[in-house]
């Protein structure tokens, strides 16, 4: 019995090392594929628009053909890149990737995952053709990205639904009430809204705080500096209020989602829509040539104009393996020649001024309206912490559906800003 | 070595063979449990290093009304959910007599486990839309405006609910065929001896041998009603305001869009330990049943 005893853990000792050896084996037997890192920039994007991703790839293929560096796109889901990027940053990061710029870019400058391009910026005279939008993409006198396409935000609607019914671009709050009268009267839902996917009724807000209270007050809210409890938020849910007591809004917005609400213009059921030119995807081709845009209506005839302008970017993360070959791609995606094209499909304003005229006229339209403003915020949920933008989108819907609830849910929010800034 | 290994293989075969699975098991499942608990004690948004914050999560977490609507509409879950083992059953013994066309009709109620729950509630959402979805013209039809189900928070939570039942009922019709095709001939034929026929032949000579099966369609139900996310995320975000949240679906908000960890770790745990608890109290009642009459 001794015996056995003390054979026993020694075959057991064998046993493992055999198993050991195997899984060795196992990891050794399959080399890694020998690539020269030097040689290879990897790019991830979050491309939706087919037509602009095979653009991509196309000037992608040209790099390839110029510099001999190889180029790997992967294409990912819009809405699944803005999870992965936190995990890609850290664990395994491209060459080059796609994001938003403003608040969004600077939650991953500060933790130090997007490499600083300053120099490229230098060489490439990039300020001179980028103006005030290098402001987008630059942290503490430091550029870490270079803004893509840029989304200016207004009124949507149709020329031929207003011409039919008579109605006229309401410039001011009155004539946007009264506005709102009369397409109710043609059987039009003055606004059409959908917030399954909450966001457009934080654009609303966001809208109605640059009329009423200006930009300055509307950024200390985006940092946490000023309250939702604060009197000077009043107004503009009180004006907010009026338009829903006044059925502005889709009834039943949250079974909507933002391409439904655009269909409900296309369909000529809704005179007006707050969105981007993004909206042109939920209409027919042929009727794209009736879309157009007016500035949000003035409410403070005293303030300066503010709007809403979004630029998208496209990044050096701070673990690339060849930050050299991702600079010389992006000097070359960046060229006019190829940076032009790319914007074209998705109807984004491009932030170079230099580019030629583009063939979309809402583009041009929104190039124009542009030059008049006095200042831009990105979005409520780009401007603003992301924890306290989640928690603001559903307070902002439950306001659009609940509004006797003002009080709760304003509360709720300051709970969480509190939280959030740690006040 | 061919000794050693006859001299060992008692004991050498049954842990080679268990060893994938336990290491599988241990890696994915434990060890990740555990390391959800530990998270769920600090604070932490993904990427930055993490801050220990004892029980604040937890603390934050009972004090947040979200959390009890989440709660409240899991136990809604759940108690709709029970209907699916009976009306799983019902239709199984619909659809198990031998009548022609009946293979067509199993086949039809067993389409819903076929398609991918995402599918059924993208459809159900589609059934519910205002104005144009199939439930607004059946309304029209009787001159009727259907309500809007899934904008309305007192109903949002059943409309969900009655889209998840519709593949958990194929699913407990299924469990309960293959129980039915076991059934002990003799069993039945010594009933129909003693005259038993109808709902007496069902109560004590049929479901009698069903118990296992009910026990597996219960415990799967259960767990299926607790762990529901994906109908709620494909069909409202956990919307309107928040109203139609389950605590799973919390989770995922809070750890993805609010990018908290250590908050959505917290809710994980909670949601673990009913789990547990209910599992563990269902499981020690069916072992004393089957130990008291077997």
């Amino acid at each position: 019995m001794t015996f056995k005893w003390i054979e026993k853990p020694s075959t057991r000792r064998n046993f493992l090392k055999g198993a050991g050896g195997i899984s060795a084996g196992a990891l050794a037997g399959f080399p890694m594929p020998a690539l020269s890192q030097s040689s290879e920039v990897t790019i991830i994007s979050d491309e939706n628009n087919a037509d602009a991703l095979r653009i991509l790839r196309r000037i992608a293929a040209d790099f390839e053909k110029q510099s001999g560096t190889k180029v790997v796109i992967n294409n990912m889901d819009h809405e699944a890149h803005k999870t992965a990027i936190r995990n890609y940053l850290v664990a395994g990061a491209p060459d080059v990737c796609f994001w938003f710029s403003g608040n969004r870019m600077r939650a991953f400058v500060t933790r130090g995952l997007f490499d600083d391009i300053s120099d490229l910026f230098e060489k490439e005279k990039y300020k001179d053709v980028l103006g005030a939008t290098t402001g987008a993409v630059t942290v503490d006198g430091k550029q870490y990205g270079l803004p893509t396409g840029g989304t200016m935000w207004g009124m949507f609607y149709r020329k031929d639904v207003f011409a039919e019914h008579g109605l006229t671009v309401p410039a001011t709050w009155d004539e946007f009430l009264a506005y709102g009268q009369k397409s109710k009267a043609a059987g039009l839902i003055p606004v059409s809204m959908g917030t399954k996917e909450l966001w457009p009724a934080a654009g609303w807000f966001d809208q109605m705080n640059l009329r009423i209270n200006g930009l300055d007050k509307h950024f200390a809210l985006m940092n946490g500096k000023m309250a939702y409890t604060d009197p000077v938020l009043k107004p503009v849910f009180d004006h907010w209020e009026e338009l829903i007591k006044q059925g502005f809004f889709t009834p039943d917005q949250t079974s909507f989602g933002w391409q439904e609400a655009g269909a409900f213009l296309a369909q000529k059921k809704a005179g007006m829509m707050n969105l981007g030119a993004f909206v042109k995807a939920t209409f027919p081709e042929q009727d794209l040539e009736q879309l157009t845009f007016a500035p949000f209506p003035k409410i403070d005839g005293a303030l300066d104009r503010y709007e809403e302008f979004s630029v998208n970017s496209v990044h050096i993360p701070a673990n690339a393996k060849n930050k050299a070959g991702a600079r010389e791609f992006l000097a070359f995606f960046y060229q006019p020649e190829n940076f032009g094209p790319y914007l074209e499909p998705g109807g984004n304003v491009p932030p170079r001024n230099d580019l030629p005229a583009s063939k979309d006229p809402l583009v041009n339209a929104a190039v124009e309206s542009l030059k008049t403003v006095a200042g831009t915020s990105q979005y409520y949920d780009r401007d603003t912490d992301p924890d306290m933008a989640q928690a603001g989108l559903v307070g902002f819907q439950e306001f659009m559906a609940k509004p006797e609830r003002r009080d709760a849910i304003l509360q709720r929010l300051e709970g969480t800003r509190r939280r959030i800034f740690k006040i | 070595m061919t000794k050693l290994w006859r001299r060992h293989r008692w004991w050498l075969t049954p842990t080679l063979l268990i060893l994938p699975a336990a290491v599988l098991f241990s890696v994915v499942i434990l060890a990740s449990a555990v390391e959800s608990l530990w998270i769920s004690l600090h604070e932490w948004d993904g990427f930055s290093p993490m801050v220990w914050i004892g029980l604040g999560n937890y603390r934050e977490l009972f004090a947040d009304p979200q959390f009890y609507v989440s709660l409240k509409n899991n136990l809604i879950w759940l108690v709709m959910f029970m209907l699916a083992p009976p009306l799983g059953l019902a239709i199984a013994l619909l659809v198990n007599q031998k009548i022609r066309g009946m293979r067509l009709l199993k086949s039809l109620f067993f389409i819903p486990l076929v398609l991918a729950s995402v599918a059924v509630g993208v459809v159900f959402t589609w059934v519910y839309t205002p104005e144009f979805g199939l439930l607004a013209l059946i309304f029209r039809t009787f001159g009727a405006t259907a309500p809007a189900v899934l904008s309305d928070e007192n109903f949002v939570t059943f409309a969900v609910v009655i889209a998840a039942l519709w593949p958990q009922i194929a699913f407990c019709m299924v469990l309960y065929l293959a129980g039915l095709n076991n059934l002990s001939e003799d069993l039945i034929g010594a009933g129909r001896v003693d005259g038993a026929r109808g709902w007496n032949m069902l109560r004590h000579i049929v479901l009698p041998q069903l118990t296992q099966v009910t026990f597996i369609a219960i415990a799967v139900t259960v767990v299926g009603a607790l762990r529901s996310f994906d109908m709620v995320s494909v069909m409202t975000s956990g919307g309107p305001f928040g109203s139609s949240e389950v605590l799973a679906y919390q989770m995922f908000e809070q750890s993805i869009f609010s990018y908290r960890f250590g908050y959505g770790a917290a809710i994980a745990s909670v949601l673990f330990v009913i789990m547990a608890v209910f599992i563990a109290w269902y499981l020690t009642r069916m072992i004393r049943a089957d130990e008291r009459g077997g």
